[in-house]
C-alpha cells in the first residue's frame, strides 16, 4: 500500500506526495548534520503509530548513520528497510532448523529397528492403506539404504535424547517470546485468516488472481506458523508419553495408547517434512529481500507501506 | 522512461488495490521490492535515486554482518556435531551421549522416582510375547539343575542354603528339542538355504536359519539382533559374516570338547564385568525357595526399545518378596546397598538394576506367561518381568541375583543402550 492506514485522503497519486508520506519513511528522512537529534524522533513522531525501531537493535544504529550520511534536503528515498523478523525470532527460528532435523534423522534410526524385518510387523503402525489394504509401507528398503540407517539405532537414541532437550528449550523460548513481545499477533490466525489462506493458496496454484492485504504474514502464513508450533508442541508431547509411558501413562493413555501415541509422533514427524517442502518453496519463490529478513531480520521495502511497528504496537 | 499509457495503467491497478483496502481496512501487496522497482523506474522518482542508493548501501551492510555472523553460527553448530560425533566412545556411543542418557535417568527419576505403576489389561487383551534375542538360552537347562544363587544376603552364613562358592554350582544343559518360536525381529538377511517357516503362500525363509536352535547366523558370527549397533565388534562381524569352513569345523570340535558345561560371555557383548570370581560365597535357593513366595499374575505391556509393544498376562512372585525373605547385607554404615545385578546360568546374558526398582510392587519373577509354565525360550524356570523397563532389562532364566553397591554391569548398555532403560 502506498498509504499509511491513517491518511485516507484519497488514492495515491504518484509524484503528489503528502507530508504524511514523507514522516512516515522511517530511513528516507534528509538529516541535516545539524539537527538534532530529537528531530529525528520528532519527525517519525508527527506520524501517530511510527516508531524508531527497536532501540536494543544494533541494526538502527547503523541504520541512522547511513541517513546521516545523506546531503541535506534532498529528495526521499522511495525504499526503506523494515524490521521484520526480530533478533530472537531469527535465532530460533535457525536454531530449529537443525535441531530438528537432528531430531528426524535420529528418529528414523530408531524407527528402523521396528521397520524392516523379514515378518512384516503385525501391528502395521507405519503404513498408509485401509483396513487390510496397503497402499505404501513407510519405508520401504531402498529408503533405508539410501539414508544408511541400517543398525545404527544406538546412535539414533543417543541423538534423539541429547537434542531433545535442546528442541524442547528453544521451542519454549520461541512460545515465550511471542507471548512476552507481542509478536503473536502478527503471527495467529484472525477470523479471516481461513478465507485468505485459500485465496493465497488459489493465488499461489495460478488459479485466481489478486493477493488479500496483509500484515507480516498472509493469512495462509498466519495458519502454517501456527500450525506448526503446535505441531511441535504435539511432538514434545506424544515424545514424552512414549519415552515414559510408564511413569507418565496417564498421558499415554489420553492419547490413545502407546500404539496410537508412536502413530501420532510418527505422522507429526512426516507433517514436519511436509512443511519443510512447502516452507522452502515458497521461500525460494518469494525471493532474496525475503529470505534475507529471516538471516538479517530487515526487509527493502517502498517507503510508503505502513511500518509493521505500528501492527506490533496495535493492541 | 514512462509513457503516459503505462502509468495511467498502473494508476488504474492502484486504484483497484485502494478499494480493496478500503473495503478490508487493511493495506494490501506482499512483493514490496518489485513495486519499488517499478517507482523508481518513474521519473519524478529519479530524484530520490541517492536516497534510495544510501538506504540500499545501509541494507548492504547490515545484510553482509548479519551473514557473517550466520555463517560463525552455522560454523559452531557443525563443529558441536562434530564434536559429539568425535567424541571418544562410552560402551560404544560417543561420550556427551552417553552422558546425557545418564543425565536424563537422573531428571526422570527426580520427576517420577519410578514409582508409578504401569497399566494393567484385561486378560482376554493379552498374548504370548514375541521371542526376541535368546542369548544365554541356547541350549535347553536341565530343570533339576535349575539353583538361585544369591549373594549380598544379610547373615547368609546363618542360612541353611549357603555355600561357600555359589559359583561351583554346576548348571546341566542339553540340546534344544523343541525348536523355539522364530524371532521376528533379527534383523538378518534371510539366507537362501535358510529353512522355510509358514505354509504355502505364507512361508518365509527363517532369518534365524535354525528357528533359535543355535546354529543360525546368530551363532555363526552374524547379525544377532536389530539391537546391534553399528560400532565396534559387531561391524567387525558384519564385515565377515561367513566363516571360513575351517574355523566353523575348530568352532564345533571346540564346543564338543566343552560338552554341556558353556562357557561364559559368549554373546555379542562379551563377558560381564561383575560377573562372579570363584569362591563367591552366597545361597544357592532352589525354586521351591521361590515358589513358596505368595502369588501373583500381572496383565501389562511389554515394550522393546525396537519400538514394538505387545499386552502379556504374566504369573510369578514378587521380588520384593524374595528381597524381603532374603534382605541385603547391610553396609557398615546402616545403609543399603543401592543396587542389584542378575545373569543368566552361563553368565551370556547380563542386567543392572536398582534396588528401587527391583522393589517395585509390579518386578515379577515370572514363572508362567499367558497361562502356561514359561517355555525354555521365555526364560524357564525365571524370568523377570519390570514393567517400568524396557524388554531388554527384563532377563531370561535367572541364575544370580547379587545385591551390590556399585552400578553393575549391563549386556545392552555394553552395546550403546541406556543403562537405565526407564519407562
Amino acid at each position: 500500500m502506498l498509504q499509511t492506514p491513517e491518511d485516507d485522503a484519497g488514492p495515491f497519486e504518484q509524484g503528489d506526495r503528502s507530508d504524511t508520506d514523507e514522516s512516515s519513511q522511517l530511513n528516507a528522512h534528509a538529516q541535516a548534520e545539524t539537527d538534532p537529534p530529537p528531530a529525528d524522533i520528532a519527525a517519525i513522531a508527527e506520524e501517530p503509530a511510527a516508531v524508531p525501531a527497536h532501540p536494543a537493535d544494533a541494526a538502527a544504529a547503523d541504520l541512522a548513520t547511513a541517513e546521516e550520511r545523506e546531503p541535506p534536503r534532498a529528495a526521499p528515498a522511495t525504499i526503506r528497510l523494515e524490521r521484520k523478523h526480530p533478533f530472537a525470532i531469527r535465532w530460533m527460528h535457525w536454531v530449529n532448523f537443525p535441531v530438528l532435523f537432528t531430531m528426524i534423522w535420529s528418529g528414523l534410526l530408531i524407527y528402523w529397528n521396528d521397520s524392516d524385518n523379514a515378518y512384516q510387523h503385525p501391528h502395521e503402525v507405519y503404513r498408509v492403506g485401509i483396513g487390510s489394504l496397503t497402499i505404501v509401507r513407510l519405508f520401504p528398503a531402498w529408503f533405508w539404504k539410501a539414508i544408511n540407517a541400517p543398525y545404527r539405532v544406538t546412535e539414533g537414541l543417543g541423538y534423539h535424547f541429547f537434542f531433545m532437550w535442546i528442541f524442547a528449550i528453544n521451542g519454549i523460548l520461541y512460545v515465550t517470546y511471542l507471548l512476552l513481545s507481542g509478536e503473536w499477533r502478527l503471527m495467529v490466525p484472525e477470523r479471516r485468516s481461513v478465507g485468505d489462506a485459500i485465496q493465497v493458496t488459489l493465488v499461489d496454484l495460478h488459479l485466481r488472481k489478486g493477493l488479500p492485504p496483509q500484515k507480516k504474514y498472509n493469512g495462509a502464513q498466519r495458519i502454517a506458523y501456527t500450525t506448526v508450533i503446535l505441531m511441535g508442541l504435539g511432538s514434545l508431547v506424544t515424545g514424552l508419553s512414549i519415552y515414559k509411558p510408564t511413569q507418565a501413562h496417564w498421558l499415554t493413555t489420553l492419547l490413545g495408547g502407546y500404539e496410537m501415541a508412536r502413530w501420532e509422533h510418527f505422522w507429526l514427524t512426516m507433517s514436519f517434512c511436509a512443511f519443510f517442502l512447502v516452507h522452502v518453496g515458497q521461500v525460494a519463490l518469494a525471493g532474496w529481500n525475503n529470505f534475507r529478513s529471516m538471516v538479517s531480520g530487515y526487509e527493502i521495502v517502498p517507503a510508503s507501506k505502513a511500518s509493521l511497528e505500528e501492527d506490533r504496537r496495535a493492541r | 522512461m514512462s509513457d503516459g499509457r503505462e502509468e495511467r495503467k498502473e494508476q488504474e491497478e492502484r486504484r483497484k488495490w485502494q478499494e480493496e483496502r478500503d473495503g478490508r481496512g487493511d493495506e494490501p501487496r506482499r512483493d514490496w521490492e518489485q513495486e519499488g522497482d517499478r517507482e523508481r523506474r518513474d521519473s519524478r522518482s529519479a530524484d530520490s535515486a541517492a536516497a534510495d542508493a544510501a538506504v540500499r548501501a545501509a541494507s548492504a551492510r547490515h545484510t553482509r554482518r548479519s551473514f557473517l555472523v550466520a555463517a560463525a553460527a552455522a560454523a559452531g553448530g557443525y563443529g558441536f556435531y562434530r564434536w559429539i560425533d568425535n567424541s571418544p566412545g562410552d560402551q560404544q556411543i560417543p561420550r556427551p551421549l552417553r552422558k546425557t542418557l545418564n543425565v536424563n535417568a537422573k531428571v526422570s527419576h527426580a520427576i517420577f522416582d519410578d514409582r508409578g505403576l504401569a497399566p494393567t489389561y484385561p486378560v482376554d487383551q493379552s498374548m504370548e510375547l514375541r521371542t526376541n534375542g535368546n542369548y544365554g538360552l541356547k541350549m535347553d537347562l536341565i530343570p533339576g539343575s535349575y539353583r538361585l544363587q544369591m549373594v549380598g544376603v544379610a547373615n547368609a552364613k546363618r542360612h541353611p542354603r549357603y555355600v561357600d562358592d555359589v559359583t561351583a554350582w554346576d548348571y546341566q544343559y542339553a540340546n534344544a528339542t523343541q525348536p523355539a518360536p522364530v524371532e521376528h525381529d533379527t534383523k538378518v538377511a534371510p539366507r537362501a538355504s535358510a529353512p522355510m517357516v509358514g505354509n504355502g503362500p505364507d512361508a518365509k525363509a527363517d532369518p534365524n536359519g535354525d528357528a533359535g536352535m543355535g546354529q543360525g547366523p546368530m551363532m555363526q558370527g552374524g547379525q544377532a539382533s536389530t539391537m546391534v549397533s553399528s560400532g565396534g565388534a559387531s561391524s567387525e562381524a558384519k564385515q565377515q559374516p561367513d566363516i571360513l569352513p575351517a574355523a566353523a569345523a575348530a568352532l564345533a570340535a571346540m564346543k564338543k570338547a566343552q560338552g554341556p558345561k558353556r562357557p561364559r560371555g559368549q554373546e555379542e557383548a562379551g563377558e560381564s564385568d561383575d560377573t562372579l570370581d570363584p569362591g563367591t560365597p552366597g545361597l544357592l535357593l532352589t525354586l521351591d525357595d521361590v515358589t513358596s513366595l505368595p502369588h501373583q499374575e500381572l496383565v501389562t505391556q511389554f515394550k522393546c526399545i525396537e519400538g514394538w509393544s505387545q499386552i502379556v498376562h504374566w504369573g510369578g512372585y514378587r521380588l520384593a518378596d524374595l528381597i524381603a525373605k532374603y534382605p541385603p547385607e547391610r553396609k557398615p554404615d546402616g545403609s543399603l546397598p543401592k543396587y542389584v545385578y542378575m545373569e543368566t546360568p552361563d553368565g551370556d546374558y547380563y542386567c543392572g538394576f536398582t534396588l528401587e526398582a527391583c522393589m517395585h510392587p509390579q518386578t515379577l519373577l515370572a514363572t508362567e506367561m499367558a497361562g502356561q509354565p514359561l517355555a525354555q525360550w521365555h526364560g524357564a524356570p525365571l524370568r523377570l518381568h519390570m514393567p517400568i523397563k524396557y524388554g531388554y532389562k527384563q532377563i531370561k532364566r535367572i541364575a544370580l541375583i547379587a545385591y551390590t553397591d556399585s552400578q553393575p554391569d549391563d549386556y545392552w548398555t555394553k552395546l550403546g543402550y541406556d543403562w537405565y532403560a526407564g519407562l
